[in-house]
């Protein structure tokens, strides 16, 4: 049996229909560039985080690009992240001109409240808390934090549309919440895209600017700024699929339930945790084991497939030589990087494929 | 005699281009189906049509023309402390690119045919300038044979600002066979369009290409590593597969657009100062993004082309080191006199490529009525 990690042939073939009508009303409108479709997707999107405002643009990498020039933060500025994200969390801080300074995460993969203290210097201007796999990040003390030092939050729910902790949406628990839209994330374009969510009047205005070069109006431009919208064709695609998100998250919620009943009690195998007050949305599913490589050659050999998010920790990417780190400074995230494992737990899952995955790894255990 | 307002010339033509979208559908059909929304195969087809067609050996698909300007400097190293010359003659977005890419932009004053004037480009030459920015404005290309020159012997790079001029030549040659990159929009209202914002960066440099795959791509070498911080600006892939139905019409529509600049320059020509026709380069193929005339009373023009169902527009009423946004560059009213000028007196009229015979007929009469030579 296959189980293909992601499966986007299986997630459009149901919606073909409504997204080619959706991208034929766009070509009707004549309305290619920020018209109707992604000031009712960002309206939308805002309702769904429970945030005022919402701004779409080009991919998730631009929305913390743009957040951070939005907020005036630049070269000479520090921000504090963590280091086990995709790299685009930390590119967006250099790409600004400002340093990532990482701190180490907890076993539940999100930085570490109690680590951030030490981190803080005259130059911190924000903290980028990643919402990693889908699982808020323990916004309460990082909020104190934040509080404490006149610093910006700043959220990275690219993975974690929909989240909930202690009863309110990731996107709203910050100053700015940075979304990607990109075709593996649960809320999916049919290419790139991004949204960036916010309650702030003066931010929501500034990013409205940065995102369409600066321009106030068809011939005035007041600040520089490139170009990163939200296409058009694409707000209309997310409107279709936004009708079904709350079934696809409720199915991978179903999912992650289903394998961490029948894949616990397997010594050497961890399973991921969440706190009652936290609402993980499973954009990823990720186990832990010392005999990583040998399980996922396992489940491959058994047409299962899976993935590693990430194998390198960006402090120990090449393009962080210059940032001084080096191996060690962040054991956490560095013992987890050589375990972890990504299961399939797409919406689209079968329970034949879901039984098919618990033993192929019960197998592997067992023997 | 017509009765005035019965006709009306749309400035944007993507009611009448995409009239019968069921080609494009049904492209779109097969797409979706495969899922292959990211880097996918038919983006990969269309950078080499696009290559082919610009007869240069690498084309890189980025989220839009800014983009290609942004990671074009940032592939040739150009940023902070680094002055890079262009023209205020241009959309914004020439300049917010430069200023993306952490550089300062220098101005040099346009020309006749609103593109940048050579003369005038060692003047601004600093110790710091790391690159000159020509931009194909309008779809005439600038004097890049004089450009090139002055780049090559101050040995500093050359950049195209091509968004508006796919297919332009001189002399038989394309533009964006002299810089080192050249940067491409595929807006919805260019000659050569999508349906969203995307953008193409041609090269003949095998490691820059390299290195701007790597910029569009978050720097990623393969999936795990990565080698830079590059941020992330793909052309969707979505977006080649209608760039790849449209690249085969490129030669129509150009030809299209020429033909229409004809019937005008031809049409106004008489006009002595009312209507100034700016000269056109022999040996130039200009392609006509834009037809932009030179006119006295101006805004009375427009207001009166306007009430007449003609959508005329101006690109644009403010030079780009007149706006706020520019204010820190320290630049002021009579630092470019041709484009502070031209800013006054230009006026775009619709020329785009489904304009009938009896709509470019109705702009012609429409635009002499006005100055009483109808």
């Amino acid at each position: 049996m296959k189980v293909p990690y992601v499966d986007l042939i299986t997630q459009h073939a149901p919606l073909k229909k409504e997204i080619l009508d959706a991208i034929s009303g766009v070509l009707d409108s004549g309305q290619l560039i920020l018209g109707e479709q992604v000031r009712r997707f960002e309206e939308e999107f805002a309702n769904l985080c429970g945030c005022k405002y919402a701004v779409g643009v080009n991919s998730g990498t631009d929305a913390l690009v743009l957040s951070l020039r939005a907020l005036g933060i630049g070269p000479g500025d520090e921000v504090i992240t963590a280091p086990n994200s995709f790299v685009a969390t930390a590119s967006a801080i250099a790409l600004v001109g400002a340093r990532p300074v990482f701190v180490d995460v907890r076993p539940d993969m999100n930085i570490d409240p109690d680590q951030v203290e030490h981190a803080i210097t005259p130059r911190t201007r924000a903290l980028l808390p990643v919402h990693l796999t889908g699982k808020p990040a323990d916004m309460h003390p990082l909020s104190q934090i934040a509080n404490r030092h006149d610093l910006t939050i700043v959220e990275d729910a690219a993975q974690a549309v929909f989240a909930g902790y202690h009863g309110r949406r990731v996107g709203s628990l910050g100053t700015a919440g940075c979304f990607s839209l990109h075709p593996l994330k649960t809320l999916n374009a049919c290419g790139d895209g991004g949204v960036v969510t916010t309650s702030d009047e003066i931010l929501y205005q500034r990013l409205l600017l940065l995102r369409n070069l600066g321009l106030q109006t068809r011939d005035n431009c007041v600040v520089w700024s490139g170009n990163s919208r939200l296409d058009e064709i694409q707000a209309a695609i997310l409107l279709v699929k936004l009708k079904y998100l709350l079934d696809w998250t409720r199915r991978r919620q179903a999912n992650a339930a289903y394998y961490s009943e029948y894949l616990s009690g397997i010594p050497g195998l961890t399973l991921p945790i969440h706190d009652s007050r936290e609402e993980p949305v499973f954009h990823t599913f990720i186990i832990r084991t010392g005999r990583r490589d040998d399980l996922r050659d396992h489940l491959a050999r058994n047409g299962v497939g899976s993935a590693v998010h990430y194998p390198i920790p960006i402090h120990l990417q090449d393009v962080a030589r210059e940032l001084g780190y080096k191996a060690g400074d962040f054991p956490e995230a560095e013992r987890q990087a050589s375990r972890i494992l990504s299961l399939p737990v797409h919406h689209s899952l079968r329970q034949d494929q879901l039984e098919h995955v618990v033993s192929v790894i019960r197998e592997f255990f067992d023997s | 005699m017509r009765q005035p307002g019965r006709i009306s010339v749309p400035f944007s033509y993507l009611d009448r281009q995409f009239a019968d979208l069921d080609p494009y559908i049904d492209d779109l059909r097969d797409f979706v189906r495969t899922g292959d929304f990211t880097l996918g195969r038919p983006l990969v087809e269309f950078e080499r049509r696009f290559a082919d067609l610009c007869r240069a050996p690498h084309a890189i698909g980025v989220g839009s023309g800014t983009d290609a300007i942004i990671l074009s400097l940032k592939a040739l190293g150009i940023g902070p402390g680094d002055e890079v010359i262009t023209t205020p003659t241009t959309f914004i977005a020439t300049v917010g690119a430069i200023v993306m890419a952490g550089a300062r932009p220098v101005f040099v004053d346009s020309e006749e045919g609103f593109v940048i004037d050579p003369s005038l480009i060692e003047a601004a030459i600093t110790p710091r300038t790391r690159a000159i920015l020509p931009v194909h404005y309008t779809g005439n290309a600038a004097d890049m044979p004089a450009i090139a020159d002055i780049a090559q012997s101050h040995g500093i790079h050359l950049i195209e600002d091509a968004c508006q001029a796919i297919g332009a030549s001189i002399d038989g040659r394309p533009v964006g066979s002299w810089g080192d990159t050249a940067c491409f929009s595929l807006h919805p209202l260019k000659n050569l369009n999508v349906w969203g914002d995307g953008g193409l960066i041609i090269t003949h440099d095998a490691d820059l290409a390299d290195r701007l795959r790597l910029l569009r791509n978050h720097g990623l070498r393969n999936r795990d590593e990565v080698v830079l911080f590059g941020g992330n600006s793909r052309l969707d892939t979505l977006q080649a597969v209608i760039g790849n139905r449209l690249i085969r019409e490129v030669d129509f529509i150009t030809g299209r657009r020429i033909a229409i600049a004809r019937r005008f320059d031809s049409a106004f020509a008489d006009m002595g100062n009312y209507v100034r026709v700016p000269a056109r380069r022999p040996g130039v193929k200009h392609v006509f993004h834009l037809y932009v005339l030179r006119v006295s009373r101006r805004d009375a023009l427009l207001e009166y082309l306007l009430e007449r169902g003609i959508e005329a527009k101006i690109h644009y009423p403010i030079p780009v080191h007149l706006q706020e946004a520019a204010r820190s560059l320290g630049y002021s009213e009579g630092s470019f006199p041709v484009s502070e000028r031209d800013s006054r007196t230009i006026l775009t009229l619709p020329a785009h490529q489904h304009l009938s015979d009896e709509e470019l007929d109705h702009v012609i009469d429409t635009v002499r009525s006005f100055y009483g030579k109808g």
